[in-house]
């Protein structure tokens, strides 16, 4: 018998931002020395969308390559990540 | 010279930070303590509700301080310090009281060696007369977890901590407190492993203990912490290019905008069943969409003792009397920091309220959840943990 929890967090982000990590690093075929991160910001711009999530991948020595998507984290689909 | 210790405080909106500065600030130890308080909206309470003593130095800052790449934080240093250097002021660490939506990863990376460049002599006067010493994160445990899975603002807050502290234990029941540390612990030991978590209602806690000197070593908080701040970097550096824009030192908006804050204004005194029946009727309406709301109320049953109003989400606290208005302004002011709530409802339901009007009030009130319906029926339905008193 499946149970609806009522109190269940609207978007559970901390295990959607550790989904979006995995999307990227099998994306990208990342090791381990590689560190991604996951941030969502808010954009004042005209034209641009009211929330947008940003992923980092900081290679050892490279500069750090970022990859917008812009939907809010509760969001992202794996598809997305590009 | 050792550096001047300067300590964040932070904790998602209505986490009881201005509480524990106040309990803080009494200690005599503590009386050589510099205090910045940042404010998300353009009305400062907080400066109010928090009591400075003579010997301490306060600075209210408003507009939120992660969203200005001007750097506000390390403005508000200098002219500490230029205080200081001119014999006006006196003290020994810096505590910075951050909004409850504030994103720490820009204001760390203003503070630690190796983060934002420094531009100009003041930055480099900043950087040699100020440490980060540590980052102090409350956590309500009422709604500690629903602010850590809804909210990317408290995930960072949290996962900055090198101290995390439990707050508002003492208003759960005895039996069933020890259960719901167990489960606000488990949610917070994944996103900060590191940082030893504090109860505020324990016997033998010392607000204190909390700001003694140390080193804060981002390092030591894994992975998370370390890209946060390197990508903080990355994005302020990006900005201009990725949006057309070329002014460089504009800030980069870290909150959705659906986001708002709006102030309530009364000249008059306010009845205080009246004022207790608007928040209760906002309080049902809104629910967790209300996600701070706080303020000084002249109530009409003494007008020489304003009431202090607090509520956090669906919680809607009992009011606090003052001994004395905190200034010269003796208006009824209300700040509401909302998610997608338009203000305007909100001011009609106020007035209606507060003249009293019943079938106005009624309109208003259909109205008012007329909009939010559309808005809450997506929403996880939350329990009244407690009901407006």
């Amino acid at each position: 018998m499946s149970f609806v929890n009522p109190l269940a967090p609207r978007r559970a982000l901390p295990e959607k931002t550790r989904q979006i990590k995995e999307w990227t690093r099998a994306l990208r075929g990342l090791d381990d020395q590689v560190v991604v991160a996951v941030s969502e910001i808010a954009c004042r711009d005209e034209g641009c969308p009211d929330v947008e999530t940003v992923i980092g991948i900081m290679r050892p020595g490279e500069k750090i390559e970022t990859i917008r998507v812009h939907k809010p984290i509760a969001e992202v689909e794996q598809s997305d990540i590009r | 010279m050792n550096n001047i210790s300067v300590f964040l405080l932070t904790g998602f909106l209505g986490a009881g930070k201005s509480t524990l500065l106040n309990r803080l600030l009494s200690d005599p130890d503590f009386a050589d303590t510099a205090v910045v308080i940042n404010e998300f909206g353009d009305i400062a309470i907080d400066h109010d509700l928090v009591h400075v003593g003579k010997t301490q130095v306060a600075r209210t800052t408003t507009g939120c301080m992660c969203c200005t790449a001007g750097s506000d934080i390390r403005t508000t240093l200098y002219e500490l310090h230029t205080l200081a250097e001119a014999g006006e002021t006196v003290f020994k660490r810096v505590i910075v009281e951050t909004t409850g939506l504030a994103d720490p990863a820009p204001l760390i990376n203003d503070l630690i060696p190796g983060g934002s460049p420094a531009i100009g002599l003041r930055d480099h006067i900043v950087a040699r007369n100020f440490e980060l010493a540590g980052v102090v994160t409350l956590v309500d445990i009422e709604t500690g977890t629903a602010a850590l899975q809804n909210h990317f603002e408290a995930t960072k807050q949290i996962a900055f901590a090198d101290r995390l502290l439990l707050t508002k234990t003492d208003l759960v029941n005895g039996a069933e407190l020890n259960s719901a540390v167990e489960r606000l612990k488990a949610g917070l030991l994944p996103v900060n492993p590191s940082a030893p978590i504090l109860d505020s209602s324990a016997a033998g806690f010392v607000p204190a203990d909390l700001f003694r000197q140390r080193a804060y070593m981002p390092a030591s908080l894994g992975d998370d912490v370390i890209g946060w701040l390197a990508l903080e970097a990355a994005i302020r550096s990006e900005v201009p290019a990725a949006h057309g824009n070329t002014d460089a030192v504009q800030g980069v908006d870290r909150h959705a905008g659906r986001i708002r804050t709006f102030t309530l204004t009364r000249e008059q005194p306010v009845e205080p069943e009246t004022f207790r029946k608007f928040m209760g009727l906002l309080s049902d309406s809104a629910g967790p969409r209300l996600l701070r709301a706080k303020g000084i109320v002249n109530l009409a049953e003494d007008c020489a003792r304003p009431a202090v109003v607090h509520a956090v989400q669906h919680m809607v606290y009992p009011l606090r009397t003052l001994d004395a208005w905190p200034d010269e302004d003796h208006r009824t002011r209300l700040v509401f920091i909302t998610d997608g709530i338009d203000p305007e409802p909100v001011r009609q339901l106020f007035e209606a309220a507060l003249d009293n009007r019943p079938s106005y009030i009624y309109r208003r009130f259909t109205e008012f959840g007329a909009q939010l319906k559309s808005l809450l029926h997506s929403a996880v339905t939350q329990p009244r943990r407690g009901a407006p008193r």
